[in-house]
């Protein structure tokens, strides 16, 4: 039967770095902390990717992108320099803490596509025994959601 | 296979464990034949830096025998004898292409954590907390490298294993501080801890062309290795004003470069040593920085000080004011390893740049936990403790 406690060690954990966002300490990085709700909201994520802007199309987004469909609107203009194509995106209406969750996972994968042509995989890892403690479970749910959570 | 993993705070294990996997195409499958503890290890093994999860394989510097590769490799194969780079690059995002590899933007696959603490993901490394990925680490039989065609490079047949080893981390985070510190012909460095990244910070701040240089610890055995393998002159920082030294030395000038090699459990006599001590305790600073403090304070006017030591996150007493009025330039870097390995491996091959004197304990993995026990303490003149498995 499983625990209660460990349960909810590992909720907390992954509701752990969103509230970072809503903090305001000296170095803890903050998506924006410091706009209402709605606007932070509607704030364009953005990435960007080594490549010149003609090789990112915005009609053909990669597959993490494109899933999200007419949801998000995209925007792809040249970076500074040498530095690459910047990929933005946003919902079209106001969108939960999960939806935003799930854009700044794309976009990385999105990145990482595009770069490297491949979403680095993880799992199965080799690992000895996980003791099922608190803490042990807190990182759980903060290594859970670590893709889609951030300043992104 | 066995492997050595992180049990609890100051508890380490040896455990039967699956064996890594092929996932990515750019990925090999190395059998480890040397793997070395790093003072970085210790701040995993003491908890302060507080992702790692029981179960966790450590180890981040190593190398070994190529006995799997993924489909997309081009530049490996069966059978090549490697050292592989702690840090975990992709090779084609910005920071990469621009030989900033350990920033790599792709190879952290845990951004949102480092993204809070430090306001930017930076790279992924090896058996280094799920901080920094989450990867399985290489004190184990064999162990998975990402991106094998970037990160892996052959040694070749005149360089042994025993001084391969140290061109994974140690030395090419060495070179990092010396050269992105900007060691220049005819220069004075200072370097703080005489461990293996100092020593080899020494040696190459030497190489470069540095005219004097000048290592900073308390341990005996350690500064004999500096003066003998590097050919630095050595302050014990117990018995000696460090920064009295460094003037009396330098013409009243003080180094050109200032080399910090120690990290977030830096120790220090006296009044300093306690506060930090308390604070760290106390969860009120997350690292101790004493030779931070010292190396800012103690560097010429308009000269370089660069932290290749590991912090976590907050220090208290930073010296800004000496930062700003001296015109310091401050640098830090985590290690860039494609970057200096190849020229690592030409420096060991003509002998310029030996390593083996820091592997004082050569023993089986099944050792490890004894190996960690020797490192941390320094018991029995431990540099390195390196693994066999």
């Amino acid at each position: 039967m499983a625990n209660p406690l460990l349960s909810r060690a590992a909720d907390v954990g992954g509701a752990l770095l969103g509230r970072l966002q809503d903090l305001r300490l000296p170095g803890v990085g903050t998506a924006s902390a410091k706009d209402d709700p709605a606007r932070a909201a509607r704030r364009w994520r953005v990435v960007t990717v080594l490549l010149p802007a003609d090789r990112v199309d915005p009609g053909d987004l990669p597959a993490p992108l494109a899933a999200l469909g007419d949801r998000i609107e995209v925007r792809v203009t040249p970076a500074p320099a040498d530095k690459g194509t910047e990929v933005a995106a946003r919902y079209r209406t106001a969108p939960s803490e999960e939806d935003i969750g799930r854009l700044r996972a794309a976009l990385r994968a999105s990145k990482q596509l595009l770069e490297t042509g491949e979403v680095l995989r993880m799992d199965p890892r080799p690992h000895g025994e996980r003791a099922q403690t608190p803490a042990g479970r807190l990182l759980d749910g903060v290594v859970a959601n670590a893709k889609k959570e951030g300043v992104l | 296979m066995k492997a050595v993993t992180w049990a609890g705070v100051n508890r380490l294990s040896v455990e039967d464990v699956p064996e890594p996997q092929i996932l990515n195409d750019h990925d090999v499958i190395l059998k480890v034949r040397r793997t070395t503890t790093c003072g970085s290890d210790l701040h995993l093994l003491s908890g302060y830096v507080p992702f790692m999860r029981a179960g966790d394989v450590i180890g981040h510097e190593f190398m070994g025998e190529v006995v799997e590769v993924g489909k997309g490799v081009r530049e490996r194969e069966v059978g090549d004898r490697v050292v592989v780079a702690s840090f975990v690059s992709c090779g084609t995002c910005w920071y990469c292409r621009n030989e900033m590899f350990s920033l790599c933007d792709n190879s952290n696959p845990n951004p949102g954590i480092t993204e809070g603490l430090w306001g930017q993901s930076v790279g992924g490394c090896i058996g280094y907390s799920h901080a920094l990925g989450g990867y399985a680490g290489s004190h184990a039989e064999y162990v998975r490298v990402p991106y094998a065609d970037v990160g892996s490079f052959v040694v070749p047949d005149g360089v042994s294993d025993d001084r391969a080893l140290f061109a994974s981390d140690a030395a090419s985070t060495a070179f990092t501080g010396v050269d992105l510190g900007g060691v220049q012909a005819g220069d004075t460095v200072a370097v703080w801890g005489a461990g293996g990244v100092g020593q080899m910070a020494a040696r190459l701040s030497a190489i470069v062309g540095a005219e004097r240089v000048v290592v900073i610890d308390r341990l005996p055995e350690r500064l004999e290795q500096a003066r003998t393998y590097a050919g630095a002159q050595t302050i014990d920082y117990t018995t000696t004003d460090v920064a009295a030294e460094l003037r009396e030395l330098t013409g009243g000038r003080g180094p050109d470069v200032c080399i910090e090699a120690v990290g977030m459990e830096a120790h220090s006599p006296g009044p300093q040593g306690v506060y930090d001590q308390v604070k760290q305790q106390l969860r009120l600073q997350t690292d101790r920085p004493a030779a931070v403090r010292e190396a800012v304070m103690a560097c010429r006017k308009g000269g370089s000080v660069f932290t290749l030591g590991v912090f976590a996150s907050m220090v208290d007493k930073f010296p800004l004011g000496a930062l700003m009025n001296k015109g310091l330039t401050l640098r830090g870097a985590q290690v860039h390893g494609p970057r200096y390995i190849p020229r690592l491996l030409e420096l060991m091959e003509r002998d310029e740049l030996v390593t083996e004197h820091l592997a004082t304990h050569v023993m089986p993995l099944s050792e490890a936990p004894r190996g960690y026990e020797l490192f941390k303490e320094k018991q029995d003149g431990c540099v390195r403790a390196v693994f066999t498995p």
